[in-house]
């Protein structure tokens, strides 16, 4: 691999790994917060970009470009989109299923929230389905990030060469993705949010609206999930069935990250990303383990995860 | 018929999921990757020329090896995180299947050759897999499977899967060796997900990677886990009729409304996922729960003969991270005694009780029993050598009578053992076949130290035994102890209570943000406990 290919490489690698991080950090403050590790996350990603687009441009969308209002329309509807289908998972497969604030974790239904959330993902993915039953499509960028500049191409030093879209992509990612980052450990609210993460009860008692933070938590996720898809998706075909393996792999970051730390997230993401861009690149994997090795990486990470606690259990 | 022996087939793989899901209540979401193995494998084995046989075994081997290493990487993770890694595998195994030409010869899928002849030059036989062969064979392992469930259900393996589905950091503490009998579940869960696929494979002629979607892996979840609250072995074969019907009814639907199957598939399995996880709780509460005994327990010669053994905690300390919650701590407790334990909240009764049944490892120090170390002993095979706790919230097992919960916790003494004995120690005999959430809160407490004792252990550790007890519980507790200490059983006794302390225990130890602060009789003790301004 030479200079310009491997720093094309790592360019790219961070930008496809910054959209992971907006789904690893949602995903990690609904984790912290309640508890529940939100299957259909990944599903929400790509869902709201196919509702905006059914919404907006019918069943048969083409990678066409798109005037002013339609792409705003496009963008305001899929984060919107993707906040509402969050807060209705909460409210219809995870809520029911997990114990009120106050009361002993008895009432853990560990089957019932995470049936509740495989049956809310797959339910997007069947419903979209019936509408775009392809196994690609192409999908317009309301953000136009490959239009930048006039030859949607950007020279790098050391004779790389990467698309106007990629840096658009890592540069939206990573502002998005540190921004809610800090948002969470230094605001108002996500102090607050802490708070409940660490004890709802507690957090209850002193006064805190634990119910509307922690649909608050689930609409923002949904939002950065929406983002997400929105920075992905026209830059590839997709399926309405691409959102599980995207959501596994921004799962895959937040588990290196060591589930349940922001911070951890955001630079699980990344690496997850440079992972996949080095193995698409390298001549000995190729791009049939770009999506293999992540996954493989949710397992073994998970696997391990007991072992990094310093408190051996022996059970 | 093609399709009844394919259904068939599939429900050996529901069969062997529930296992996992409904008995266990471990939620495994990638059978259908093993279902694949044994697809893929009786594919690839009979292509290179292996006689069927032998293909089938093989194939089924290379399932059941495979969940051997899912449950390396499962066995020890809470739930949340098997269902998370086993929806991985699922994703992980369709994408390979589809990435790997090598694997699956990509989306199209392998063809096995036609027709599949059986031949045995041992028995000079040889006949051809018809699909008449097929729903025959199909139909014998089904029910093969149903009878080896349903007896395996009834005995004692039953009870242990109960303790594991219900109370898995109590199954531990009661004998049950909670990793090994997760482990040997999902691999015949695998090998029988792995003969479905290759059963499968054999009457289609072909093995596809279309064909073993986590859609798959989702339904075979569902049709387990139906019953899931109350496993009886009807529950999952009723589960698979249901889901089975899914893919007809899809069809009709999408030809009438003009949409795609897959689509109206997806939806109505994922609206009877939502129904049964909905339902289960409900439904499993209105069922009865079993009262039968299983196989009578032939050896009540020594009911409850203990082998005296003395407990020593020798400088066990607890770091996490920063925080120290044990500091050098010593204790000793010997056979026929009370050590009553009392202290502060957060003065570190509770993870020395943990140390010392073996759920958490010390950071320094040791632990001995009968002057052997167990400080790396784990919890079930710290019970078979003679020490067990009890849990501060009565840790129920619902679905099992009285009788049945300290059976299973005398199978820590040996298959045959009884427990009988450690219900009439607490005076609980009457109520042996009642329903546990019958009792009262006080008799739900004195039920967990009769599960403690029948264990056979020769040390007990009692983590505030009297709470919740009404005056008149508390007196009958009383009597239990001793009756536990005449039989030369030691006891530990953690307790709030000072009154219970003093008027039982033969000594006792203050503990104070992790030191032993005070040693001695109850009466030296109980007045620096009360002055350190604790509250009950």
């Amino acid at each position: 691999m030479t200079g310009a290919v491997a720093i094309q490489t790592v360019v790219s690698g961070l930008s496809t790994g910054s959209a992971y991080v907006l789904i690893a950090i949602g995903f990690t403050l609904l984790q912290r917060l309640t508890g529940v590790i939100a299957f259909a996350h990944g599903d929400l990603a790509i869902g709201s970009v196919f509702v905006g687009v059914i919404l907006l441009l019918g069943s048969a969308p083409t990678a066409a470009t798109l005037g002013l209002a339609s792409s705003a329309g496009l963008a305001i509807v899929v984060l919107a989109a993707g906040a509402l289908a969050s807060v209705l998972v909460y409210l219809l497969a995870v809520r029911p299923f997990v114990p009120r604030v106050g009361r002993a974790a008895r009432g853990w239904d560990v089957a019932g929230w995470v049936g509740g959330g495989l049956a809310a993902g797959l339910l997007v993915r069947a419903l979209l389905g019936l509408a775009f039953d392809q196994d690609a499509y192409a999908v317009p960028d309301p953000l136009h990030l490959s239009q930048l500049n006039r030859s949607g191409l950007v020279h790098l030093p050391g004779g790389a060469v990467v698309t106007t879209r990629t840096l658009g992509v890592l540069g939206i990612g990573l502002v998005v993705g540190l921004l809610a980052e800090r948002l969470l450990v230094a605001s108002r609210v996500g102090v607050r949010m802490r708070a409940v993460s660490d004890d709802a009860t507690a957090a209850a008692l002193l006064g805190l609206p634990v119910r509307r933070l922690t649909l608050l938590a689930f609409a923002v996720a949904g939002a950065l999930a929406g983002l997400a898809g929105l920075l992905i998706a026209p830059g590839q075909s997709i399926s309405v069935d691409s959102g599980v393996v995207l959501g596994l792999k921004a799962i895959a970051g937040a588990t290196l990250g060591g589930l349940g730390s922001i911070r951890g997230a955001l630079a699980g993401g990344l690496v997850i990303g440079l992972i996949e861009a080095f193995a698409v690149q390298a001549s000995f994997l190729g791009p049939r383990y770009a999506d293999v090795l992540p996954l493989a990486i949710v397992v073994l990470a998970l696997a391990l995860a007991p072992l990094r606690s310093r408190a051996v259990v022996l059970e | 018929m093609t399709e009844l022996a394919s259904d068939l087939y599939m429900l050996v793989a529901v069969l062997g999921l529930a296992l996992c899901v409904a008995y266990c209540g471990q939620p495994v979401l990638c059978q259908g990757a093993f279902v694949s193995a044994g697809a893929f494998g009786v594919a690839h084995l009979l292509g290179v020329g292996l006689p069927l046989a032998a293909a089938v075994l093989l194939a089924v081997a290379i399932a059941a090896v495979l969940g051997g290493i899912v449950a390396v990487l499962t066995i020890h993770l809470p739930r949340a995180h098997v269902a998370l890694s086993t929806w991985a595998i699922a994703w992980l195994a369709y994408t390979a299947l589809q990435s790997f030409h090598w694997l699956s010869n990509g989306a199209d899928g392998l063809s096995l050759p036609v027709p599949i002849r059986l031949h045995s030059g041992i028995l000079h036989l040889s006949f051809t897999l018809t699909e008449g062969v097929h729903l025959g064979v199909a139909a014998v392992l089904c029910a093969g499977v149903i009878v080896a469930l349903a007896r395996w259900e009834r005995g004692v393996a039953g009870l242990q899967a109960a303790a594991l589905r219900e109370g898995p950091a109590l199954a531990g503490t009661l004998g049950v060796p909670v990793r090994a009998r997760r482990a040997v579940a999902l691999i015949c869960a695998a090998a029988l997900g792995g003969l479905a696929g290759a059963g499968i494979a054999l009457l289609a002629s072909a093995a596809a990677p279309a064909d073993v979607s986590p859609l798959l892996s989702l339904q075979l979840f569902v049709a387990a886990l139906i019953g899931g609250a109350a496993p009886r072995v009807w529950a999952p074969v009723a589960g698979w009729a249901v889901v089975a019907a899914i893919p007809h009814l899809a069809g009709s639907i999408a030809a009438a409304a003009e949409v795609p199957a897959v689509g109206v598939d997806g939806v109505l399995t994922a609206a009877l996922l939502g129904l049964v996880v909905v339902l289960r709780g409900p439904v499993g509460r209105l069922l009865p729960i079993v009262r039968g005994r299983p196989r009578a327990a032939s050896d009540t010669s020594d009911a409850g003969a203990v082998v005296p053994g003395t407990l020593v905690a020798r400088g066990v300390s607890v770091r996490l991270g920063d925080a120290t919650i044990l500091d050098g701590v010593d204790l000793e407790v010997r056979p026929g005694e009370i050590h009553a334990l009392v202290g502060a909240n957060g003065s570190g009764k509770t993870t020395l009780l943990r140390v010392l049944s073996g759920t958490l490892r010390p950071t320094a120090g040791q632990i001995e029993f009968r002057d052997a170390d167990i400080t790396r002993t784990a919890t079930a095979r710290r019970v078979r050598a003679g020490v067990t706790r009890t849990f501060q919230r009565p840790a129920e097992l619902p679905s099992l009578t009285p009788y049945r919960q300290v059976r299973l916790a005398a199978l820590a003494r040996g298959r045959d053992a009884d427990g009988g004995w450690a219900l009439e120690l607490t005076d609980l005999d009457g109520h042996a076949d009642d329903d546990p959430r019958s009792l009262t809160g006080g008799e739900q407490q004195l039920l967990q130290v009769a599960r403690a004792a029948a264990t056979g252990a020769a040390v007990l550790l009692l983590d505030e035994p009297a709470a919740g007890m009404s005056a008149d519980e508390r007196q009958r507790l009383r009597v239990v102890l001793r009756r536990l200490t005449e039989r030369g059983v030691g006891l530990l006794l953690v307790e709030h209570d000072s009154s219970l302390v003093a008027d039982v225990a033969d000594r006792a130890s203050l503990l104070d943000g992790g030191r032993v602060v005070a040693h001695g009789t109850p009466h030296e003790v109980v007045p620096a406990l009360t002055g350190s301004g604790t509250s009950a």
